[in-house]
């Protein structure tokens, strides 16, 4: 990205939250190799800084500042909003548990942004959501899912906390940014793979009881590859004149969900999976619903209708916004990416 | 209708609010943290009609009849006693309380305002310890108990509670005199507590950090708990770890006669006979006896989750009903208070203990791994 296209220069410090982790570590990477050389790695005081140093071991002039905290404490907020021009907030709970994971999303938001107000000098808040936010009830299968979707207007029905989280904390960022002047700018990720991930992304299907149940069938499945993802979070963090805007990140050349699960299957140890229809998987989904209703929740609701839609129900996905607004075109396609992937599995399975 | 209210809108009061609203007759009327985005939170899943940050606001808009305390324990006197000051019936989420003179002080209030109040030791209502409870009852164990072995095991490896806990210098639990312990262990002092007689009970305790934690560089956090409780009486041992596996929540209680094996984890009530059979029958007969009991107790179990009769938290549903009716219908409460404050007062004196004892020497200590 050329300099005149930046929002900050190469020598303004920038925060980022959660750059322990595994789109978080290759985000440091790409600014680092992106000129920007003076950043704050916020991380929790717990983490196994493995992937962060093995990042900043590769950029030694760099004046990087790792700094151990708790979102949760507004004075380590405080300490980490010092200062700085641009913040990439990718840290995000992921517990299972609705108070758990509202509480590591939304609540350390929103100490994140007052403290970053306090100091004024903020020129953009970058904020990494998920694909979750998004419901396609009203979506045919196969229709395209866009920015201009419809958000989950029932995420308690879905039962599920991250969504939930994500989609709280995202209107917390809209309502604090118009509050306090800040620019923001949404990103939206897919299914993101690549080395240091192992799992299959739900929207292939799930492991439970020892069995695989493949739910994608010929499904495209909305993947990003790390180091895609991590160059349109650095590249739409940056960019001027898109405050306010929201977009999703997937690559081009979706794979189906069939073929992605064969290509798995064969560079990894190979499992038995179940082909389990669309159709078929919503009507249990229904029943276990009901069930779950009738039993007073003997069986949680975590298989629902609207969580089975907006998984396994199938759409399209387009990255022209990001294309169009942004400039990025993703730097690895499928094929590499895809190879890089399954070798890091072959290598660690 | 019971009017109820949950002051702490973490994880906990997700379960509580879970069972209340399979309740008849209650409705949750409101909810109160003093993060009020975490306040709101529950109270739009819930479609609980007002939200606070302040307890006195709760108890002065949403005028509950009862309020179920799901805070940090350092908070659950302060909280317990302005509700009771208020008038209203108090459940409080284990452990109690931090002390022993704070519990004695909320129960003094209760009885002194002819207001109910209790604990979250809703393993205590478990469909096992509930048949275990019928079998003391009915004589099964031939008197008192005489021993009691009480196992609660934590899975510390694993856990966003574990992860938060071991990151966090700061972490609420660490800042509780007792530590991880008083978080943890009243529900398996409270099996105990229950059978044994008396004010003060003898209590031995020792404490270390385990070697998994030794190696992750934690050393201030006690994981490891071995005690011994003695009443004049009956005798009972604790035992508190995050490292055996598997990871145990069982009561073994031994009468004069015969003894009873209560699993939690499995929901398994196992009778052990006393008399013993005769020559190799002792060898014999007796796997097939506990055979026939383990598929009984299967059968049993399966029936229950036919009928719906099995939720994860069935005891806690069972414990606020118990509480519920006491309050409505004037009904016994569903743990005495000598047996909280018997609970409190071993537990105080585990910490004291603990907190007294020099560092064992190093020849003692389990080699690291």
């Amino acid at each position: 990205m050329h300099e005149n296209h930046r929002i900050i220069g190469p020598d303004d410090r920038i925060l980022i939250t959660g750059s322990n982790g595994f789109i978080g570590s290759r985000v440091v990477d790409t600014l680092l190799r992106s000129g920007f050389s003076n950043l704050r790695c916020f991380v929790r005081p717990s983490s196994n800084l493995t992937a962060l140093q093995a990042v900043l071991a590769a950029a030694p002039g760099a004046r990087v500042e790792v700094m151990p905290g708790n979102l949760l404490s507004r004075e380590d907020c405080a300490k980490a909003a010092k200062d700085v021009a641009a913040i990439f907030h990718l840290a995000a709970g992921t517990t299972k548990n609705f108070a758990g994971s509202f509480l590591n999303c939304v609540v350390t938001t929103r100490n994140l942004m007052e403290a970053a107000a306090k100091f004024g000098c903020l020129q953009r808040f970058v904020h990494v959501s998920s694909f979750a936010v998004y419901s396609n009830w009203n979506i045919r299968r196969g229709g395209l899912l866009d920015e201009t979707c419809e958000l989950e207007s029932r995420p308690v029905e879905r039962a599920e906390a991250y969504a939930f989280a994500k989609l709280k904390q995202e209107r917390l960022v809209v309502e604090y940014a118009e509050k306090h002047g800040i620019p923001y700018v949404i990103l939206r990720p897919g299914a993101v793979y690549g080395p240091g991930v192992r799992d299959l992304t739900k929207r292939v299907g799930i492991d439970t009881f020892g069995v695989f149940f493949h739910l994608g069938g010929s499904n495209q499945i909305p993947l990003s590859y790390v180091d895609n993802c991590a160059e349109a979070i650095v590249l739409a963090g940056l960019k001027p004149e898109i405050d306010g805007e929201v977009f999703n990140i997937v690559d081009d050349d979706l794979p189906s969900s069939r073929k992605f699960l064969r290509k798995y299957k064969r560079h990894t140890k190979g499992f038995k999976s179940i082909y389990i229809p669309y159709w078929l998987f919503y009507g249990l989904c229904w029943l276990w619903e009901k069930y779950s209703k009738w039993s007073e929740g003997q069986f949680p609701p975590v298989f629902n209708r609207r969580r089975c839609a907006a998984l396994w129900k199938g759409n399209r996905y387009s990255n022209q916004k990001l294309k169009d607004r942004v400039g990025w075109k993703p730097k690895f396609p499928f094929s590499e990416a895809s190879r890089r992937y399954f070798e890091y599995l072959e290598r660690t399975i | 209708m019971l009017r109820v209210a949950i002051v702490g809108c973490g994880k906990i009061a997700d379960l509580h609010a879970e069972q209340i609203q399979y309740i008849p007759g209650c409705q949750i009327v409101g909810v109160c943290d003093r993060e009020e985005l975490m306040a709101q939170q529950l109270a739009e899943r819930l479609n609980v009609p007002a939200h606070f940050t302040e307890v006195q606001d709760l108890l002065d808009h949403a005028k509950p009849d009862v309020v179920h305390i799901t805070t940090p324990p350092q908070t659950h006197h302060s909280i317990g006693k302005s509700c009771l000051e208020a008038g209203r019936h108090v459940y409080i989420e284990k452990p109690f309380t931090i002390d022993l003179e704070e519990a004695q002080e909320l129960i003094s209030m209760a009885e002194h305002k002819n207001l109910k109040l209790t604990v979250g030791h809703h393993y205590q209502f478990s469909h096992a310890a509930r048949r275990m409870r019928e079998l003391v009852v009915e004589g099964y164990l031939g008197g008192s108990p005489v021993h009691m072995d009480s196992y609660y095991g934590y899975d510390l490896g694993g856990g966003d509670y574990a992860r938060a806990l071991l990151g966090d210098r700061h972490h609420w639990v660490r800042m509780l005199p007792g530590g991880l312990l008083q978080n943890n262990i009243s529900h398996g002092i409270s099996k105990v507590a229950e059978f044994l007689k008396g004010d003060v009970p003898q209590v031995i305790a020792y404490g270390f950090t385990s070697p998994f934690l030794r190696n992750l560089g934690e050393t201030e956090i006690i994981d490891e708990l071995r005690v011994i409780m003695h009443d004049g009486t009956a005798t009972a041992y604790f035992t508190f770890s995050s490292q055996m596996r598997p990871c145990l929540h069982q009561l073994r209680m031994y009468g004069p006669r015969n003894g009873l094996i209560v699993d939690e984890r499995q929901q398994t009530v196992i009778k052990v006979k006393g008399a013993p059979y005769q020559s190799y029958l002792q060898q014999f007969v007796p796997p097939w006896v506990y055979a026939k009991q383990y598929i009984g107790n299967s059968l049993g179990n399966m029936r229950k989750f036919l009928k719906a009769d099995f939720q994860a938290d069935y005891g806690m549903k069972v414990l606020i009903q118990t509480f519920y009716r006491a309050i409505t219908d004037g009904g016994s409460l569903p743990i005495p208070y000598e047996e909280i404050l018997r609970t409190s007062r071993i537990m105080e004196e585990i910490f004291s203990q603990l907190r007294s004892s020099r560092p064992p020497p190093k020849s003692v200590l389990p080699p690291e791994t």
